[in-house]
């Protein structure tokens, strides 16, 4: 399994994508900006290349010539997307402190990025990954209908929650008004998104590898 | 003992099916696998790899189930595609360090020597080696994971004559020890002559025949003969020729009585494959 993890990380995925929620994290120092977008540069950039770089690479034959079981192989490709995820949203979140110090008397229109904010981050990611890892394991090669519907729930959840955040007194006060400093309730939110990302991405996981054992290389 | 042992693979797809695949390959010899394009080869492999899932049929490697074993035994296959390439953009040795750490028995010594003996280029990028040194390098981590299968998809395609015989010699020489076997298919009959030991026959997804080479090729006549005399003889011929100098048909050994009225050949392996497909044309 670390093996396979590692293949991954020498072979499979350029070293630019490691680098990159660098440069897209540092969006977050743009003042009052639409924040779900930087993200979702994961889902639309990184995602795309690294599973086009695999079909164009024969990595599904590779990979299903080596000695490891199916199981591992969709475990280890969803590993590096969480990993990859989580260097995203933490980069993000470094920034985003930053952010917060720079302006800090900012009238913001889009999410604040307040805990409670990357917590609705991981529910978006979360969503991505339900539709994207288990519809890309239909064939484990074709990667466009898989990509382009996992993003859309994604925007499609990220402009809900923007729409709320507007429209709705209580998620403006919460996360741009008086309680974006309420630690305790910001921080629960976080939680919840890491235990909804995690329970999504493991659904989405199971059905993978059911689907990944009918599938003919 | 059996080395590989395919037995009654039936796989039906939309527009094609392998239909009771059966055959042996002992351990320590070369088997010439042989076919058409088309012909079933490849879908073959990739059952015996467990690539694509059977309909029916089981494939035993050293005696040992595949299905039940898959993983300890594709530690003892090595493989090649003529025709496939992986990140072709990476260096060999970034390739090596990512497939050394998945097998148990790796041998660095062995690695080296390899690559050494295949003048193969550690700095080298996979898209930069030719056809003939992309096999090679393939080989060179089979042996160096110490693969006692090989199983090769038309590694001599697209090679050009001195490298194909260049590899068939490496072929010959890594069965010489008695206990690394080899399963190569190709529609290159020739490389079949000169270096398998054993030779099966697919044809639309059947095996027409699995035997030793000599044995396999001495099944067949070659027939000449009158136009005037294809009468008496038609019904047994598997297929045949005619020209204006007379007629050339393939018949089953055992179907022939020597007679005046038709000279005899023994067919190469390409007449047989040619006749056994006219046979099929004729069916259509």
């Amino acid at each position: 399994m670390y093996n396979l993890l590692l293949k991954e990380i020498k072979l499979g995925v350029n070293p630019f994508f490691f680098v990159l929620p660098f440069i897209t994290g540092a969006l977050m120092l743009i003042p009052g900006w639409l924040y779900f977008i930087v993200p979702l540069y994961f889902c639309m950039i990184t995602i795309p290349n690294i599973f086009g770089g695999y079909k164009s690479q024969n990595d599904l034959m590779f990979t299903s010539m080596l000695p490891v079981d199916k199981k591992n192989i969709v475990k280890s490709k969803v590993l590096l997307i969480v990993l990859l995820e989580a260097l995203h949203v933490l980069t993000a979140m470094i920034y985003g402190k930053i952010s917060l110090s720079l302006y800090p008397y900012l009238d913001y229109i889009f999410f604040k990025p307040t805990p409670g904010f990357w917590g609705l981050t991981l529910i978006m990611l979360a969503l991505f990954n339900l539709f994207f890892i288990s519809m890309y394991y239909k064939t484990a090669y074709k990667y466009g209908a898989a990509t382009l519907v996992a993003s859309t729930a994604a925007v499609l959840f990220a402009g809900g929650a923007e729409w709320l955040g507007i429209q709705n007194q209580f998620v403006y006060n919460l996360f741009k008004g008086s309680g974006s400093g309420d630690g305790l309730i910001h921080y629960s939110i976080l939680l919840t998104g890491v235990l909804i990302f995690a329970a999504l991405t493991y659904v989405a996981y199971r059905i993978a590898y059911q689907r990944f054992k009918k599938v003919e290389v | 003992m059996i080395m590989l042992d395919v037995k009654n693979l039936n796989k039906k797809f939309p527009h094609f099916q392998l239909s009771d695949v059966s055959f042996q390959l002992p351990q320590g010899y070369i088997m010439g696998f042989i076919g058409l394009n088309g012909a079933g080869k490849t879908t073959t492999i990739k059952s015996i790899l467990n690539l694509i899932s059977v309909d029916s049929g089981d494939i035993h490697i050293m005696g040992k189930s595949m299905n039940e074993h898959e993983v300890e035994l594709k530690q003892t296959v090595g493989y090649a595609f003529g025709n496939v390439d992986f990140y072709t953009r990476s260096k060999i040795k970034t390739l090596t360090n990512v497939y050394k750490t998945f097998y148990d028995n790796w041998n660095e010594e062995s690695y080296r020597h390899y690559m050494q003996k295949f003048k193969l280029v550690e700095d080298k990028k996979i898209a930069e080696l030719s056809t003939g040194m992309k096999v090679k390098y393939s080989l060179a981590l089979a042996l160096s994971h110490g693969a006692k299968l090989l199983i090769l998809d038309e590694p001599t395609s697209g090679l050009d004559p001195a490298a194909r015989d260049d590899l068939l010699d490496v072929f010959r020489e890594l069965v010489q020890g008695g206990e690394i076997s080899i399963l190569f298919s190709t529609h290159i009959t020739s490389d079949l002559e000169k270096c398998a030991d054993y030779i099966t026959y697919i044809n639309d997804g059947r095996i027409i025949n699995s035997a030793e080479k000599e044995d396999f090729v001495d099944m067949y006549r070659l027939i000449n003969g009158r136009v005037e005399d294809l009468d008496h003889i038609k019904d047994r011929l598997i297929s045949y020729k005619v020209t204006s100098f007379g007629f050339t048909g393939l018949i089953l050994t055992e179907n022939f009585a020597p007679s005046a009225a038709f000279k005899t050949a023994i067919p190469n392996l390409e007449e047989i494959m040619i006749y056994y497909s006219k046979k099929e044309a004729a069916h259509v």
